[in-house]
């Protein structure tokens, strides 16, 4: 990648599509790391996200406002 | 049936193993750009033509393809005419969730997809991808709350690269 792209996405030139983005609420940081890595491995990053979400969900316990209040406190 | 690890990667393999004609469309030719909005499952528009139809369906028959959201008593018998009368299809699958799109909302058919789609080497097969441009029209069209967030994001990486060719032509001029 250049070092242009790199300067892009680190210090958005006033009015470019990346300084709106920015405005929008986007960490263009976290875009540049993806473009740092090869397509494939974009997808497996991606693969890997999908799977931590899914171990996430599945091992989540729902807490009620009783037991939630007791978990902070211990 | 072993969890899939690899929600995106292996229904990418299947359609490269089976020569399936379609073009990376979604999240994941997001995901490919750069993008960093994440991508559920994969989602591609496919050709219509009697042969690709034909290998599809087998790609499909082999990881026992499923409707995805229907009813389970609803008949669905999964070959190439059925394909054929429909147009986009859900499905789940031994190898991951699969989108089938005949038309893209915004883009068009499969021929209008694959025009000027950029090729991308993945696991051993080339896979066309949506052209940025045609996945900020698709996703503009779609209209959801999920494809309008992802679109600042998109335009920021779109006018990298438009720079980064316009740089290109100026080096080698």
């Amino acid at each position: 990648m250049s070092v242009e792209s790199e300067d892009y996405f680190l210090n958005p030139p006033p009015g470019s599509a990346a300084a709106r983005a920015v405005e929008f609420g986007i960490d263009l940081t976290l875009t540049l790391e993806n473009l740092r890595l090869t397509p494939e491995e974009r997808i497996r990053k991606l693969d890997e996200f999908i799977l931590s979400v899914a171990r996430l969900k599945a091992s989540a316990r729902i807490l009620g406002p009783r037991d939630a209040a007791d978990n902070q406190n211990n | 049936m072993p969890p899939i690890i690899k929600i995106i990667e292996e229904p990418l393999k299947l359609l490269g193993q089976h020569a399936v004609e379609c073009v990376i469309i979604g999240g994941v030719a997001a995901t490919l750009y750069g993008s960093t909005i994440l991508a559920n499952d994969l989602d591609v528009c496919y050709a219509r033509n009697a042969e690709n139809l034909a290998r599809l369906a087998t790609a499909l028959q082999s990881v026992n393809a499923k409707l995805r959201n229907v009813p389970p008593d609803l008949p669905f018998i999964l070959d190439a005419e059925t394909l054929r009368r429909g147009l986009n299809f859900t499905f789940t699958t031994d190898a991951g969730s699969l989108d089938l799109l005949g038309e893209v909302r915004g883009v068009g058919f499969y021929e209008q997809a694959i025009s000027g789609a950029i090729t991308y080497e993945l696991f051993g097969y080339s896979f066309p991808v949506l052209e940025i441009q045609k996945l900020i029209l698709a996703k503009r069209a779609a209209g959801r709350a999920k494809d309008m967030v992802s679109l600042p994001e998109l335009e920021a990486i779109r006018e990298r690269q438009l720079q980064d060719l316009s740089a290109e032509d100026k080096r080698q001029t």
